[in-house]
C-alpha cells in the first residue's frame, strides 16, 4: 500500500538535527539509527580482479569486513554500519550476493559477540534492469532484482537499498538540453512511478524476512545533474538547474517511504534533508569524508541532519595508514564522535548550524539544501503530497523562489549565467499545466517522439 | 539559526566563477563572431540559438537565392557551430546550448542533403564507445555531440560495448581515431584489450580514452592510448590528428598534462 505524505514530520526546521530522527530504526546487532547518536557507514568496492569468481569476491569482502571491524574496535568506536554496494555479478547471480552477505555478517557477529560493538549490514543491490539499449524495468529483470533482495535479506543483510533508475532515459536526454518539463517528467513522474513499484516489492521482502527496507536515492538523475554541474568553474550545466533537479528528486525518493521503507535513506541522496523534514525517517549522508569517491560543493553542510555518516565508496587497497577501509572508517568515526559529543554537551544545534553555514553560500545547491530552506521545499511537496507531478513541480518552484531570495539578500552570489538559467526554469515552470493528466499525455507524446530509448511500457503506460 | 554577516562570507568561501565572469553577455559575444553575409548570418544565428525551424528557413532562403546546398553545410552550418564551440571553449556559454545547437545543425545538414544528390564530405570519421560492462554514457554522449558539432562523422557504438564490436567497427569504418569512455575501475581494462587486438591486426590509430575512472597513468600503459580529461579534449585531439598526423608520441606530448 502506498500512503502519500501530506504533512510535515517536524513542526519546525529547527527541530531537525543530526543523530536524531522522528522515527528511529532498529537494525542488525544492537544498533538504533537516528536514536540520539550518529554512526559511521563505511562503503567500499572490491578490487577489479576480485570480481572474477564468487570465491574471490567472498574472500575480498571478508578481508574488507575484518579490516573495518578491527579498526573500529582499535579506536573505540561504539557503532558502525557496513554498506556493500553490489558489483553487477552479485545482483545478477543472487546467490553470490547472498553468500557475500552471509560471510560479512558472520564476521560482524563475531565482533559483536566479543566486543559488544553495535553494527548492521546494508546491502545495496545493483539496479540491473537495463540492457545495452533500453531500460527493462519490468519482467524478468525486475524479478531478478527482487530475488537478489530476498537472497541478501535471508543471508544476513539488515538494511535493504537500491539506487533505482526509473525515468533516467528521459532525464538523460532532457538534462543536456535544459528541458525543464523533461527533467520534471523523468524524475518527478516516471521516477516516482517506478519507485512505488520497486519499493512496494522491497517492503514486502523486508517484512517477510524481518529486515529493514531502508531507502533509495536519486543518484541516477539528481546526482548525474550534480556531477555534470561539477565545480564552480565547470561549464556543463548551471548549478541552479542542478538544484532544481535535486528539489524535484525529493518527491521521487520520498516514494520509498510511502511504499513502506523506513530509512535510513541512502548516503548519496543529497535530497535526504528534505525527505527527513517530511517523513521523519533517519538518513545517511556523505560529504567531506567521501572525497575518496567524488568532489562536491557542500562537504560540511550535509552533516547537518545526518544519522549515518558515509564515505560513499572507496576501492579496497593499501594506504600508509592501513587499508583504505580502515582509513576512511576511522575518519568517519571521528566525525561521528564530534557530533555525538555535541549532542551530549547540549551544543548540537550550534554545531549543526556551523556545518550548514560553512557551505550555505558556497553554491545554490548548498543554499537550498541548508536545513531551513530544505524544510520549505518539504512543505511545498507535502502541500500536494497526493499528486506526484504537482508535488514535484511545487518543489521546483519553491527551489527557484529560495534561490532568488538568497540572491536578493546579497549573501548568495550567482553568475549572470546561473541567474539566467534560473529565470528560464522559472518561466518554464510557470508555463506548465496544473493538471497532472494533461502533463502526462503531453509528455508521453513529446518524449515518445524525441527520445528513441523511451519505452512507455516500462511504466505500464 | 546562526548566520554569517554579509561581510564575513568572503573569508569563508570565494565564488570564483562570479569573480571571473566575463563582462560581455553570450549574445553580444556571439554577435561579434557571426559572418556578415546576409544570407549566412541568419543561419549561423539560428544555429547559435538552437532554433531548428529558423535554421531550415534560413537554408531555404539561401538555396532560393542560388547557394549550393552542400557548400552551405560548411559555409553556414559549420560556421554557426564554430561560433558556438568557440564560446563554449571560452566559458561564455554552457553545454546545453552546445547540445541544442548541435541538434539544430544536424537537422540542417539532413535538410541540405535532401536538396541535392551530392554527398557532403565530413572532416573525418570517429568511432565512439563506452567500455564493455559500463552503462555510464553521459560523458560519451557529450563527447559524441561535441565531435559532431565540430564536423566529424561519429559512429556511436553506445554503451556496454563488447571489445570485438569496437574492433569490427574500426576495421569497417577506418576512422581517424576511436574514443573510449569508462567510469568504473572494473571496466576500463577493456581498453587494454582493444589496444592489443587492434595491434594484433596491425591496426595503429589513436585511441582517445577518458571518463571518470580513467587517468593518464592508466592510458599510458597501452601503446595506442591518448588520455583526455574533458569532453572538449576529444575534439582537440581529433583536430590535432587532422593537422599534425596520428603519431601517438606527439599526441601524448600535447595532451598528457599530468
Ligand atoms: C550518474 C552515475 C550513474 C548513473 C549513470 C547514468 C548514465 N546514463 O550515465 C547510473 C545510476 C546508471 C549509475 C549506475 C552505476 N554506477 Co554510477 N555513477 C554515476 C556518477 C554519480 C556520475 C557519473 C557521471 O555521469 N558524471 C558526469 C559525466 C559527464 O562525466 P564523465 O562521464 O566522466 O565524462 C566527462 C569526462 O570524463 C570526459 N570524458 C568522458 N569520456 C571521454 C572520452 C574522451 C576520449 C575524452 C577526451 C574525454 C571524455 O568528458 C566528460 C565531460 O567533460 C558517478 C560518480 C563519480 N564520481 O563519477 C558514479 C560512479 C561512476 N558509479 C559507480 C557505480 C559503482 C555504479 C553502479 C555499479 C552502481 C550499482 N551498484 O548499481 C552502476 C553501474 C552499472 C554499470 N554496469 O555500469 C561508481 C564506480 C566505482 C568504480 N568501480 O569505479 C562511481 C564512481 C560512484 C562511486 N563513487 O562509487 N551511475
Amino acid at each position: 500500500m502506498v500512503k502519500k505524505y501530506t504533512s510535515m514530520a517536524y513542526a519546525n526546521a529547527d527541530d531537525m538535527l543530526f543523530g536524531n530522527s522522528k522515527f528511529p530504526v532498529k537494525a542488525g546487532l544492537g544498533l538504533e539509527i537516528g536514536a540520539g547518536y550518529t554512526t559511521p557507514e563505511l562503503n567500499y568496492a572490491p578490487r577489479p580482479q576480485a570480481g572474477k569468481s564468487k570465491e574471490k569476491l567472498i574472500k575480498e569482502y571478508e578481508r574488507i569486513t575484518t579490516d573495518a571491524m578491527a579498526r573500529m574496535v582499535q579506536i573505540g568506536a561504539p557503532s558502525i554500519v557496513l554498506e556493500t554496494e553490489h558489483v553487477e555479478q552479485m545482483t545478477n547471480n543472487p546467490e553470490w550476493g547472498g553468500a557475500v552477505a552471509h560471510a560479512q555478517k558472520t564476521i560482524m557477529e563475531e565482533y559483536h559477540d566479543e566486543y559488544g560493538i553495535k553494527c548492521a549490514l546494508r546491502h545495496t543491490v545493483g539496479d540491473i534492469r537495463e540492457d545495452r539499449d533500453y531500460l527493462k524495468l519490468t519482467g524478468d529483470k525486475f524479478d531478478l532484482l527482487m530475488e537478489s533482495f530476498e537472497q541478501v535479506a535471508k543471508n544476513g543483510a539488515d538494511l535493504l537499498s537500491v539506487e533505482s533508475m526509473g525515468g533516467k532515459e528521459v532525464f538523460d536526454y532532457s538534462i543536456l538540453r535544459n528541458d525543464t518539463a523533461g527533467i520534471l517528467f523523468g524524475i518527478g513522474v516516471l521516477g516516482s512511478m517506478d519507485m512505488e513499484t520497486v519499493w512496494s516489492g522491497v517492503a514486502d521482502i523486508a517484512k517477510k524476512t524481518g529486515t529493514v527496507a531502508a531507502g533509495d536515492t536519486d543518484c541516477a538523475q539528481a546526482n548525474t545533474a550534480m556531477f555534470i554541474a561539477g565545480g564552480l568553474l565547470d561549464k556543463n550545466l548551471a548549478h541552479t538547474i542542478a538544484i532544481v533537479a535535486r528539489a524535484i528528486s525529493a518527491g521521487r525518493s520520498l516514494c520509498a517511504y510511502e511504499a513502506g521503507a523506513t530509512g535510513p535513506g541512502k548516503d548519496c541522496g543529497y535530497e535526504n534533508t528534505i525527505i527527513k523534514s517530511i517523513s521523519g525517517v533517519p538518513i545517511a549522508q556523505e560529504g567531506k569524508t567521501s572525497t575518496c569517491a567524488h568532489s562536491d560543493v557542500m562537504g560540511n553542510l550535509t552533516m547537518q541532519c545526518c544519522d549515518l555518516w558515509s564515505n560513499e565508496s572507496v576501492e579496497y587497497h593499501g594506504e600508509f595508514g592501513g587499508t583504505s577501509v580502515q582509513c576512511w572508517s576511522e575518519s568517519l568515526a571521528y566525525d561521528c564522535s564530534l557530533m555525538n559529543v555535541a549532542l551530549k554537551t547540549g551544543k548540537a544545534k550550534d554545531l549543526r548550524d556551523m556545518f550548514t553555514l560553512s557551505d550555505k553560500y558556497r553554491d545554490p545547491q548548498g543554499y537550498v539544501l541548508a536545513y531551513d530552506n530544505a524544510y520549505r521545499v518539504g512543505e511545498a511537496i507535502a502541500k500536494d503530497g497526493n499528486d506526484n507531478y504537482l508535488r514535484a513541480k511545487n518543489a521546483a518552484v519553491e527551489c527557484c523562489n529560495i534561490v532568488e531570495e538568497g540572491v536578493a539578500s546579497g549573501k548568495l552570489k550567482l553568475t549572470r549565467f546561473e541567474i539566467n538559467a534560473l529565470t528560464k526554469v522559472k518561466e518554464d515552470l510557470a508555463a506548465l499545466t496544473d493538471d497532472s493528466d494533461k502533463f502526462m499525455s503531453d509528455c508521453l507524446t513529446k518524449y515518445k517522439e524525441e527520445v528513441a530509448v523511451f519505452l512507455p511500457e516500462n511504466y505500464g503506460l | 539559526m546562526l548566520d554569517l554577516k554579509l561581510e564575513d562570507i568572503d573569508g569563508i568561501l570565494v565564488r570564483y566563477n562570479v569573480a571571473l565572469e566575463k563582462e560581455m553577455t553570450p549574445d553580444e559575444a556571439a554577435e561579434e563572431l557571426y559572418p556578415k553575409d546576409e544570407l549566412i548570418y541568419p543561419i549561423a544565428k539560428a544555429i547559435y540559438e538552437g532554433e531548428e525551424d529558423d535554421v531550415i528557413d534560413g537554408l531555404k532562403a539561401a538555396i532560393d537565392a542560388g547557394k549550393d546546398p552542400i557548400a552551405l553545410i560548411n559555409e553556414s552550418l559549420m560556421v554557426g557551430m564554430s561560433v558556438v564551440s568557440q564560446l563554449y571553449d571560452e566559458g561564455i556559454i554552457f553545454l546545453p546550448n552546445v547540445m541544442m545547437s548541435a541538434d539544430a545543425m544536424l537537422e540542417g545538414i539532413e535538410f541540405c542533403k535532401t536538396q541535392t544528390s551530392e554527398v557532403p564530405e565530413p572532416k573525418g570519421k570517429i568511432v565512439c564507445h563506452v567500455a564493455e560492462g559500463d552503462v555510464h554514457d553521459i560523458g560519451k554522449n557529450i563527447v559524441a555531440a561535441l565531435l559532431r558539432a565540430s564536423g566529424y562523422e561519429v559512429v556511436d557504438l553506445g554503451r556496454d560495448c563488447p571489445v570485438d564490436e569496437v574492433i569490427e567497427a574500426v576495421e569497417k569504418e577506418k576512422p581517424l581515431m576511436v574514443t573510449g569512455t569508462a567510469l568504473m575501475t572494473t571496466t576500463m581494462y577493456a581498453f587494454k584489450e582493444i589496444n592489443d587486438k587492434l595491434l594484433e591486426k596491425g591496426i595503429k590509430l589513436p585511441f582517445a580514452c577518458g571518463g571518470g575512472a580513467v587517468n593518464q597513468d592508466f592510458v599510458s600503459q597501452y601503446d595506442l592510448g591518448v588520455y583526455g580529461e574533458e569532453a572538449s579534449d576529444a575534439v582537440k585531439i581529433a583536430n590535432f590528428i587532422v593537422e599534425n598526423g596520428s603519431e601517438i608520441e606527439k599526441l601524448r606530448e600535447e595532451f598528457h598534462k599530468h
